[in-house]
């Protein structure tokens, strides 16, 4: 019935999974020596010196307001969108959920041209808010709004993850209790998901930080940190550049941190 | 009292209802296989799902309509749905209209050690008893439990089913204990309805609908695996049924002419072909065909000539082991036990 002769012992003898590890370790090396190449060719001093130019304090402080501001936004504003997807069910969910990864697979740069399309200086609303004093190009706001529409998916998409692992039935059991909707979402839903949902505002504040294209097209000033990489890069070439970009690395790494501390790498 | 008037949901592929059904200050067990309707049941009334027609009503009140949380429904779930993130005593305390009661449910329910410790660390058992006390705490008006027992192991199970027993004589509130357990929903059960297809096939005491199912359905899915359809012609002492050759006399009487004849498994007598003497009313004869040993009984499948199915006898261990497969057989089928479903 059963055969008598192990499989093993006619299969292929090529060790694939030495092969694999090679295919692997491969790929490693080509992310990490970058890193290595980068603090290799910048002493650390130099780096420290040129990190308290105004210009680099600026664009530092340029980009860490606007990115915790429209970390915020995204939070605000996708929380709740996040938790409507994780629940709602049918073509509606797919048609929404499409909407949200748009800004995810568009090129950036070609984001800030559809923003220019709304908020630009000769459209309607770019008017209206210059009328009252507020610019949404070539400002801090311009920023905000790009990094806004870049990054938020990260906080929706992540959240949206971490919602769903929720048990409904938890949901239920609590309303059950006499809770309500409202303290249901607060006292149970929330501190279930919340590792979920910080490890997605992390991804997006990572994401703002980091975010050129768009921006340059909506605010070439004031300076964010990868706008001035780009300025000092093209003016002035790559040393002038490094230091601003050490920081973001710094940034970046942080941010690793951060989603491995909270237990809920979303990658993992 | 809990009362549902023409409640009916219809899914994609699924239709439950019209259901109407009462239920006092009791325990009503609700038996049905998977996918029968039983969780929509008490998905209604507990309000996570909305029905397409009908009405429920708690004590006079309506509540369809109304949210979850006003409903005052208690919902017990197959895996407890404690809250993974707080401990034993904030799964009460949470739930608890009075906090001194976490302390008095806790040790009603046994729990008091376990108190500190979060869900994931808790056994099945410990879960459903935490669970148990956590509803208990909000002070529900009607109770509704979903296989809370399903996912534990036997002793376990036997035990809060005991316990569970003890607790439900003390609640003076509508119960409704949804399981695909015969043994839990009769022991649990005050009233006893079997569910298949959305729509309740019968419904009384358990004993009752074990002894006198109203459906083929209900006859089978209690236990009643012998059903054979017959033609029935009246007698002096109840009705003579004709089941292929064989002419066998029932205690029951009916007015159809034809009847499915339902015999429980547990009813049959067998003895070996020759041990057997004289002529004893509603004995046919067959041959073994297969021979389980189940542990506590013998299941035996017993072919009949004339019978297109083979008769199914469970018998005690000494007598089945004496039953291989292969031996000729005598059947006797007691005339109270066989009841006619018209």
């Amino acid at each position: 019935m059963f055969p008598r002769q192990s499989r093993t012992e006619t299969v292929d003898r090529f060790d694939w999974l030495s092969v694999s590890y090679l295919l692997g370790a491969l790929l490693l090396c080509y992310y990490l020596l970058p890193f290595v190449s980068l603090f290799a060719s910048q002493p650390l001093g130099v780096v420290a010196q040129r990190l308290t130019s105004p210009t680099v304090l600026s664009a530092a402080t340029t980009s860490l307001s606007a990115s915790v501001t429209s970390t915020a936004i995204a939070t605000a504003l996708g929380l709740p969108l996040a938790y409507w997807l994780a629940r709602a069910e049918g073509p509606r969910k797919t048609l929404v959920t499409a909407i949200v990864v748009l800004p995810l697979v568009l090129p950036p740069i070609v984001s800030g041209m559809l923003l220019l399309t709304i908020v630009g200086p000769e459209t309607l609303l770019g008017r209206l808010a210059a009328e009252n004093g507020v610019a949404l190009t070539r400002s801090t706001a311009g920023i905000v709004l790009a990094q806004t529409f870049v990054a938020s998916p990260f906080v929706v998409i992540t959240a949206k993850a971490a919602f769903e692992r929720v048990d409904p039935a938890l949901e239920y059991a609590s309303q059950s209790l006499g809770k309500s909707r409202l303290t249901t979402v607060r006292r149970i839903t929330l501190p279930i998901a919340w590792p979920g949902i910080l490890a997605g505002i992390t991804l997006a504040f990572a994401r703002a930080i980091g975010e050129f294209g768009a921006t340059i097209m909506l605010a070439y000033y004031p300076r964010t940190m990868p706008v001035q990489i780009w300025v000092s890069f093209t003016t002035l070439g790559l040393d002038n550049a490094f230091p601003v970009a050490v920081v973001l690395v710094g940034i970046a790494v942080v941010t690793l941190v951060v989603l491995n501390t909270l237990g809920s790498n979303p990658f993992e | 009292m809990l009362e549902l008037t023409g409640l009916s949901k219809t899914y994609s592929g699924f239709a439950f209802g019209p259901v109407d059904l009462t239920v006092g200050d009791e325990v009503l067990s609700v038996l049905g296989p998977s996918g029968s309707g039983k969780t929509t049941l008490l998905s209604l009334i507990a309000g996570t799902v909305d029905p397409d027609v009908g009405s429920i009503s708690l004590n006079g009140r309506r509540l369809d309509g109304r949210p979850i949380a006003d409903r005052e429904t208690g919902l017990v779930f197959q895996d407890g749905a404690l809250f993974p993130h707080l401990t034993a005593r904030e799964n009460i305390a949470y739930a608890a209209i009075d906090p001194d009661r976490v302390d008095e449910l806790a040790a009603t329910f046994e729990i008091t050690e376990l108190l500190g410790r979060r869900p994931p660390t808790l056994s099945g058992g410990e879960r459903q008893r935490v669970a148990l006390a956590r509803t208990l705490a909000a002070d529900p008006a009607a109770l509704l439990l979903d296989e809370p027992l399903s996912s534990l192991d036997a002793p376990i199970r036997r035990r809060l089913r005991g316990e569970l027993h003890a607790l439900f004589a003390d609640l003076d509130i509508p119960i409704i204990y949804v399981t695909h357990d015969q043994r839990t929903a009769t022991a649990l059960g005050d009233r006893l309805a079997v569910v298949n297809d959305g729509t309740v096939e019968q419904i009384g005491t358990p004993s009752r609908v074990l002894s006198q199912p109203e459906t083929r359905f209900v006859a089978s899915f209690t236990g009643t695996e012998n059903v054979f359809a017959a033609t029935v012609s009246a007698s002096t002492d109840g009705t003579t049924v004709r089941i292929g050759e064989f002419a066998l006399r029932s205690t029951e009487t009916v007015t159809a002419s034809t009847v499915a004849a339902c015999i429980h498994p547990t009813q049959l007598t067998l003895q070996p072909a020759n041990a057997a003497d004289g002529e004893v009313e509603n004995t046919v004869s067959g041959t073994v065909v297969q021979q389980l040993n189940e542990g506590t009984e013998y299941r035996l499948l017993v072919s009949v000539a004339s019978l297109t199915e083979p008769l199914i006898a469970t018998v005690r261990p000494s007598t089945g082991e004496r039953l291989s497969t292969g031996s000729t057989v005598r059947l006797t089928i007691p005339p109270d036990a066989i009841h006619l479903i018209e």
